[in-house]
């Protein structure tokens, strides 16, 4: 169920979705998420967020993988 | 964090290897002037010419077609259908939304129409499919673009592609592949079409913030076939020490490609490239006359006995796949009707 006081952490590549307590440092909820920064983008809705931005409660971010293989 | 370019607007990129982080603006100047700058350094391209953009619908190689759009080159799209469920069709859609938006129609190759999808014919052969699939792009990228007289075709391999590639050949020592390796291949007697790599000073995250931030719809799911791809084990290991030590890619790649490396020779014409030879060892002749036929190894380049594209033995390696994958379903069929 949506909680207003974490941060939901949205990996769609995986699959997976993580809820934080915050506020955060972008970087912090990678490293929570087990990502490494160099590895993705990290988007709220139509912004892109660098990786000492300050996620507040309630807040729904999405990472997103930009290793292609093959 | 302020854009350290502008000093006024919000950053929305940061980029540790180049010590900046900027706003969407100044972001979208910084990224244009990366891969001019690549095109200028190696005379990749010309205002005089026709290329032919190979797209697969991911974040590479549609920013590397909109940007050469918007810098007022002549470009087509080219995208090959590798017959993968699912993956292939929504790739495609991609594609073309994005060529729409653009005026644009791009050439569609379908393989499963040219009796090769790459699922299958892995299957039949026995071979990796990203090795088949290479094979077959590679064909393909030059076929269209000859037939289509396209000057150039260029592709959107990244500094992470070509850094996981150079890691590869140096572990393995392939003498040959790094003499080769290069944002230009040259083309050459026989129909083979010049190749140009233009985003080769640029990242992944920095590809994938462009496509974000100019609303380029690209598909975010990885290849289901390249799960296993050697090629994301160089990238693991390289995207760790760039963690550690920003701007290490980008060093190792420049430095590799600087004149002075005695690892690597300057790009040739395919005909005077026969001091380049791969090798002995360790691999089989398809997959050393696939390299020739692709990058013009081996001395000069001739008409493939079967299709009559350009090749360095008596047919291409396209066709011998292809030979291959038919023979295999004939065994398949009488097996089944015994």
């Amino acid at each position: 169920m949506y909680n207003a006081r974490m941060i939901t952490v949205r990996l769609p590549q995986r699959k997976k979705e993580l809820e934080v307590p915050g506020p955060r440092r972008v970087m912090d909820l990678l490293a929570e998420a087990g990502v490494r920064p160099t590895t993705v983008i990290v988007t709220q809705g139509r912004k892109l967020l660098t990786k000492d931005h300050r996620v507040e409660d309630g807040a729904t971010i999405d990472v997103i993988s930009v290793v292609s293989g093959g | 964090m302020k854009c350290k370019r502008c000093r006024r607007a919000e950053a929305a990129v940061d980029l540790p290897s180049h010590h900046a982080a900027f706003c969407p603006d100044c972001f979208f100047l910084f990224f244009r002037r990366q891969v001019t700058e690549g095109i200028r350094k190696h005379r990749l391209l010309s205002r005089e010419d026709r290329i032919l953009v190979c797209v697969s619908g991911g974040k590479d190689s549609l920013v590397l077609w909109d940007v050469l759009m918007d810098e007022g080159y002549e470009t087509e799209g080219l995208y090959i259908d590798l017959g993968i469920d699912g993956y292939s069709d929504r790739s495609k859609e991609k594609v073309l939304a994005y060529a729409a938006s653009r005026g644009k129609t791009p050439i569609v190759v379908e393989l499963a129409k040219e009796g090769i999808p790459i699922p299958e014919a892995a299957r039949c052969v026995r071979m990796q499919e990203c090795s088949i699939c290479g094979t077959v792009k590679r064909y393909f990228f030059n076929r269209v673009a000859a037939e289509g007289k396209f000057t150039v075709a260029a592709t959107g391999h990244n500094l992470d592609d070509e850094t996981a590639r150079l890691l590869g050949n140096l572990l393995h020592w392939q003498h040959g592949h790094l003499a080769r390796q290069h944002p230009l291949l040259p083309g050459g007697d026989g129909g083979l079409v010049r190749k140009v790599k233009p985003l080769w000073r640029v990242s992944e995250v920095e590809t994938a913030a462009y496509g974000f931030l100019k609303g380029i719809d690209y598909v975010t799911e990885e290849c289901p076939l390249s799960i296993d791809a050697t090629s994301l084990v160089y990238k693991e290991a390289l995207s760790r020490i760039e963690d550690r030590m920003p701007g290490t890619r980008i060093v190792f790649y420049k430095g590799f490609l600087d004149p002075s490396n005695p690892l690597r020779r300057e790009p040739q014409s395919p005909a005077s490239a026969e001091a380049a030879s791969l090798p002995e060892g360790g691999r089989d002749v398809d997959s050393r006359a696939a390299e020739a036929d692709a990058e013009g190894d081996g001395g000069t380049a001739r008409a493939c006995a079967s299709c009559g594209a350009p090749t360095y033995a008596e047919t291409c390696s396209f066709c011998r796949l292809k030979e291959r994958v038919r023979k295999a379903r004939e065994m398949r069929a009488a097996r089944v009707s015994r």
